[in-house]
Order: structure tokens, then sequence, then C-alpha cells
């Protein structure tokens, strides 16, 4: 197994993920990139969905940040993308038609096209035996690349512009946001999946290492704050990943081998709505919609500690939300 | 008293395999040592793989075979393969070549050669086992060559040969080889396999220029670019490899003569057309239906001609209207149907009128419409070459597009 990265210090100083983009300023997903990059090391081959990540990277005047091989796969074929390159590359060396040796396959795509779209092949990839073959799900919550629609990844109570706040759904997103990473962890036999967020740095980075030299596919969904699509100052991204752990709006934790195991536990945890009210998605919430998700969080967690304390998966159910709150519902 | 029993002397007749079409493509895939193969079951081409996966699991030979989650998967999966310089193999039929179709299409502009079976079939809705070429059709614009197999010995050869085609560095684009489905790929035929230190010189290992691979560095394919600045020019990479593709096809099945030793024409196939002064124009299996047709009336004393086009892209106008030269009436027998197209006509028929409209004297044209998977008999052929007759003697169709194959009035 590669070694885990100890300390900041540690991390490689050379970037696999370089200039040459047009990312927003404060990008969550290509800090995310960039973390990747840095923990895969050069023996890899970059993936790419169509997503932000695709359109913002490679664009307009045939620059390239990629300084490892890279190739675009449509919005649904991140799961069919990976399983097919990692299949040649068994293939050709099988057949000694290739140097044998360990090569990284990692596709990075977003919650629309892992969540949505592309659920389907996602789960086929977690399937098969393929090595070094993996799945990191950027989740910004959104399609951000075509103005900020919801996903099936984007939480409760979000504006999106397809799930706007109006006159008579005051609310915005009616849904749930999916756990993808926990659909991911009940394919039988799967090695590795876990859940991250940019902060802390070492955390994601060394979950990747983990992935890689898991022996099979694997899957991370990396939170990824949007500056654009969830309206915060862009300087203030890896703060919002770090208080979304603080206040449990994210939970970070690993599924290595059939063992659970949360990777952060606030000390003491901050109420949701300092997550909420750094964010102009939720501006228009009310106080009972706030106080709703935070019953929900709450609720929540108690699944994930008692995950912890059993180191096995206990599937979290959240009553749904109070129809009351939500304004779509005449009395 | 006992009987005189003569004993007839023994004839040792060449040992001949009886495949189906979809056994025959198999065979070729694993001569072909394809290294990556991507299945979803639909009907009809599905046999192929179901032979493919017992060929692996029996150890004849090594592949990684993916069974994916979908058609799109299916067509992704071998895309990405290919990138990395693995031969591969896909196929399907139907609504499934339809829910791949984004797959499908941007093999073609990645320029990979990926190798594919369409077994034609109606698309759906309702379900439709019948054969119709709507499927395939669906990909005529998108920069895959597609060659069209006539019967399982041909489908095995063309098979190969597609290989050899989409691989070769003027080309680089990916092939399909259509085969109607029921009457081809389900049909039974003596096939010679051909012989494997044959093949080898024929089908060298494939080498990809610019494989997706950290062993050959760096390359980032496909970024999304400003239509301004590359658009046109990569639209037209896939047009020049097109146009380019018809040497290399005519050089392949000359080789393919020379190393495996069966030849075929290459892009057309006459039969009757030396003395004939009508002609029907066809794909695919039911040509023998054709040719069977027209022998019949040859009888009666109508000199009809039969034409295959082996390809279908690229598109063979300039042998075609070679062969249809002085001929005085044109039959277009056509599995095809285009909604609301020009004259209401099929899409086979209307590429193949397009392509006459530069003849000097254009011959007047039937096209016969054997939509919706009704299989269509020798009957309905020959009366289809007895209107091309009257029309060629009158110099006027007096309908010209037919639905043989309709029950009730044909409006």
């Amino acid at each position: 197994m590669t070694a885990l990265i100890k300390s900041i210090r540690e991390v490689p100083s050379i970037d696999y993920y370089t200039a040459g983009r047009r990312t927003c300023a404060g990008c969550g997903p290509a800090i995310g990139y960039r973390l990747l990059s840095k923990a895969a090391g050069p023996n890899t081959v970059f993936l790419g969905p169509t997503s932000c990540m695709y359109v913002a990277n490679g664009h307009q005047f045939l620059t390239s940040p990629y300084a490892v091989p890279w190739y675009h796969t449509q919005l649904g074929g991140g799961g069919a993308a990976g399983t097919g390159t990692a299949a040649a590359l068994r293939a050709l060396m099988s057949k000694g038609k290739r140097k044998v040796e360990e090569v990284n396959v990692i596709v990075y795509g977003g919650d629309g096209g892992f969540a949505d779209i592309g659920f389907a092949g996602l789960s086929m990839a977690m399937g098969y035996d393929y090595k070094r073959l993996l799945f990191v799900l950027n989740d910004n919550e959104a399609y951000a690349n075509t103005g900020i629609q919801a996903s099936s990844a984007t939480p409760w109570g979000a504006t999106t512009t397809f799930t706007p706040s109006g006159k008579v759904n005051q609310l915005g997103n009616l849904r749930m946001k999916k756990n993808v990473a926990l659909t991911m962890a009940a394919h039988p036999g799967v090695k590795y999946v876990a859940t991250a967020t940019l902060f802390p740095p070492l955390d994601f980075m060394n979950k990747v290492r983990k992935a890689l030299s898991s022996g099979g596919p694997s899957f991370i969904e990396l939170l990824t704050p949007c500056p654009k699509g969830w309206f915060f100052d862009p300087k203030d991204t890896v703060d919002l990943a770090k208080l979304a752990l603080e206040t449990h709006a994210w939970v970070s934790w690993e599924y290595a081998e059939g063992r659970f195991s949360l990777s952060y536990r606030p000390r003491k945890p901050i109420p949701v709505s300092q997550y909420l009210g750094t964010q102009g998605r939720f501006a228009h919430l009310n106080e009972t919609e706030i106080a709703e998700i935070q019953r929900m969080t709450d609720e929540e967690w108690g699944y994930w500690d008692k995950m912890d304390k059993l180191g096995q998966i206990v599937l979290p159910w959240v009553s749904s939300p109070n129809p009351a709150v939500t304004s779509l519902i005449s009395p | 008293m006992s009987a005189q029993v003569t004993v007839p002397k023994t004839v040792t007749l060449h040992k001949k395999n009886v495949w189906t079409g979809t056994r025959a493509v198999a065979e070729a895939v694993k001569i072909a040592d394809v290294d990556v193969i991507a299945a979803y079951p639909i009907r009809p081409y599905t046999g192929i793989m179901n032979d493919l996966a017992k060929m692996v699991a029996d150890g004849q030979f090594k592949a990684e075979i993916i069974v994916a989650d979908s058609e799109h998967s299916q067509f992704e999966i071998v895309k990405h393969a290919s990138a990395v310089g693995a031969r591969t193999f896909a196929g399907s039929s139907g609504v499934g070549l339809a829910y791949a179709t984004e797959a499908i299409g941007v093999t073609a502009l990645g320029q990979l050669p990926v190798v594919a079976v369409a077994g034609c079939r109606a698309l759906d809705d309702p379900g439709n086992f019948g054969m119709e070429w709507n499927d395939v059709f669906l990909f005529r614009d998108l920069g895959w060559l597609v060659s069209w197999a006539k019967d399982p010995q041909e489908a095995l050869d063309m098979t190969l040969v597609a290989y050899r085609v989409a691989e070769d560095k003027r080309v680089m684009l990916p092939h399909f080889v259509a085969m109607d489905g029921a009457a081809l790929t389900h049909v039974s035929t003596p096939v010679d396999p051909p012989p494997k230190a044959g093949v080898a010189q024929f089908l060298p290992p494939y080498k990809p220029p610019y494989p997706l691979d950290p062993a050959s560095g760096p390359i980032s394919k496909a970024q999304h670019i400003a239509p301004s600045l590359i658009g046109p020019e990569q639209r037209k990479m896939v047009d020049v490899s097109m146009k380019e593709s018809k040497e290399v096809i005519r050089e392949a099945w000359k080789d393919y003569e020379t190393y495996v030793g069966r030849k075929y024409p290459p892009f057309i196939e006459p039969t009757f057309m030396d003395d004939a002064t009508i002609a029907m124009v066809t794909m695919g299996a039911y040509t023998k239906d054709a040719i069977y047709a027209a022998r019949k009336m040859r009888e009666k004393g109508i000199r009809a001609g039969v034409v295959r086009l082996r390809y279908w892209r690229p598109f063979p106008a300039d042998e075609l209207r070679a062969a249809l030269e002085g001929i005085r009436g044109v039959g277009v027998l056509d599995f095809s149907y285009s909604m609301g197209s020009a004259d209401f006509a099929g899409a086979f028929f209307t590429e193949v009128r397009s392509a006459l409209y530069s003849l000097e004297e254009r011959p007047p044209m039937v096209n016969f419409i054997l939509a919706g998977g009704r299989e269509p008999t020798v009957h309905q052929f020959e009366e289809a070459i007895a209107q091309v007759h009257q029309a060629s003697k009158t110099g006027k169709a007096a309908k010209m597009v037919r639905w043989p194959t309709l029950r009730g009035e044909d409006v």
C-alpha cells in the first residue's frame, strides 16, 4: 500500500492537476482535484464525466490542466469509462501486450453524473473486481456548470434554478438528499467506501490512498462547496467545508472491508443554522424550516453515532419533513 | 436368391462448420484476439455474446468480458478500452442501439476503432422482433463505417475486415457490421473459418497512435472546446477519414483474398447485370430472395439484375452509378422508413436516389418499403420486379413508393 501522509509537510509538492484551467475563484471541486492528484501520483489515468470539472478544466484554447492522461466521458458514462479503462489495462497486461504494473484509474464525476444519470453505471462498476479503480464524486449538490439545477444530491430546502423558492412553494427543493456513498457501500464485497470534504486535507488524501490500495473498485464522496451555486464568499470554501462537519450537515466516514468508522467527530456540534446562514441558497428559509433541518440533522446524527460505536452500517432513516412547514401543502 | 446390392462409392466431403450468423461473428472475434468485450442482451444480436462468453469461460481465448448495466455503458466501456489500446467488441439491436446513441456518437468523433455488430431489428413501440434497418440508420451520419453482410460466412469475413479497416491509421473510425435480424443472425449455413496464419498476416495486433496510458505520457483527449476554434476542422477530420476509408476498404478486401483466400467485390455485388435492363438494389440477407425472384422473372423474359451494396458507410455512390449505367428501371428493396421524407419514401431509397441524381439519364425508380418486420415473400419480390419492368417500359413509375408487405390499401 502507498504510504499514508502523516503531516502536511509530507504532501508531495508535485501537482498533476495544474494551471491551464478556468475554474471559478474558490472552486471546491478544483481544490479537491488538486488534493486527489497529489495523493494518487503520476501513474494515473483520470476520466472526467461532463461537469464543471469538464467544462471549466480544459476549455476554449485547447489548454489542459492534466499532467497525466485524461479523457472526457459522457455525463452518464463515468462508471463505464472507469470499467472500460481498467478492463483494457488488465487485458493488455494479462495478455502480455503491456508491461505489468499498478496503474490508477480515477473517475472524478459530479453529483449529477454519479447520483443521477450515471448511477446505474457506477453501480455496475462497483460489482466488478478491478483493482486501483476509484470513483470520486465531487459533490457540490447541484448541476453547477449548467447554471445550478437541483440533482438528487441537493439538500432539502435549497434553492436552485429548477427548485426555486416561490410564492406558492417558498421552500425550494422538496426532495431529501440522496446518500450515494451508502448505496455504494451496499454492494456485496465492496472493499472501500468513504465520504470526505476539503477539511482536513490529509483526511481526503489518505482516503484516496487507502481506496487505491484496497484491492477492488472504491468510492469516495467528497463534499465540495461551490461559491457560485451555494452563494458564499469564494474565500470561505474550506471554512465552509469545516463548518459542514462541525454542524453535522456533512458526516465524514469510511467503510473498509465491512468495518465502519467515523473520521471526524466534532467536539461540540454547532447549530446547523450557522452553516445555512453563510449560504445564499438557504437565505429564504424561515425559522420553522431551519428548525426542521436541525431536527432532521440531529435525527440522522443519532444513526452515525450508533454506527461508529457498532463499527457497522445501519441505514439512517429520517422521518419526512413536517408537511406543515412545506407551504406547498394547502391547509 | 439374393438381391444385388450396389454399395455407393464413399464420397469425402470437405468438413464444414454449420454456423448461425451470430456464431460466425463470435468466431471472428475470437480469431481477431479481441481484448475487451462489453455485453448487454437484446434480440437478435445476443447470440454472439452468449458464444463469446462461453469461449472465454472455456479458455478458448483471453478477453475481459463486461456485462454492462445498459447499452449506453456497453458502448462507453469499449470506447474507453479502445482509447487505452485494447481491441474491442460490442453490439446491439433495435432500441438497444437507440439507447446507446450518445456513446456510439462520441466513439466516432473520438476516432476510436471499436467494432460492433448491429443485429437489425424493428424499433419499439410496440416491441417487435421483426427486421428493419432504422436502428442502424440512426448512425448513418455520425462517422461509423457500416458494412452489411449477406450470410454467416460473409459476416465472419466482414468482422475481420472491419478491424483491419477501422484500425488503419488513415481511417481510425469505429465500424458496424450490420446483420439482418433472424434472416442472418439466426440462419445456419456452412462456414469456413479462415486459416490462423493467414489472419495473423492480414490483421496485425492493434497499435494505437496515442494510447491513454501513463506509460505513453500525458495526453488530454476530448477537452471542451470553443466552437470557433477547431469545431469545423474536427468534423472535417472525420469526413476525410471516411473518404480515405474507401481506398483502405479496397486494399483490405484484396489482401483478404491474398492471405485468407476468399474473394469478394469490395463495395458492390452485381448479379445477372451483364445483360440486365432493370435492376433491384438491395443490402443484406434478403438479396438471395431477390436473386431467386430475378431468376424466375428471367424465365418470363424480363431481364432483371440485382445490385447488392456491401457498404452503407461509406456509401459507394460511384460504384453504384457505374453498376447502374444504362439501366432503364431501378427498384429499391428497402427495409427502412423515413416518415415525412421527400415523397414519403424510405431512407435507403432516398440515399440511392440521391446518388443516381448525377446520372446523365436517370432511370425511373420504385421504392419497395418492407417496414414493420413482416417477412416479404418471393412472390412479392417477383411482383416488384414486374412493376419496375413496367416503369422501364413507360419511362415513369405508376406509383413510386409501394409497401408490398402491407395488408389493406396502400394509401
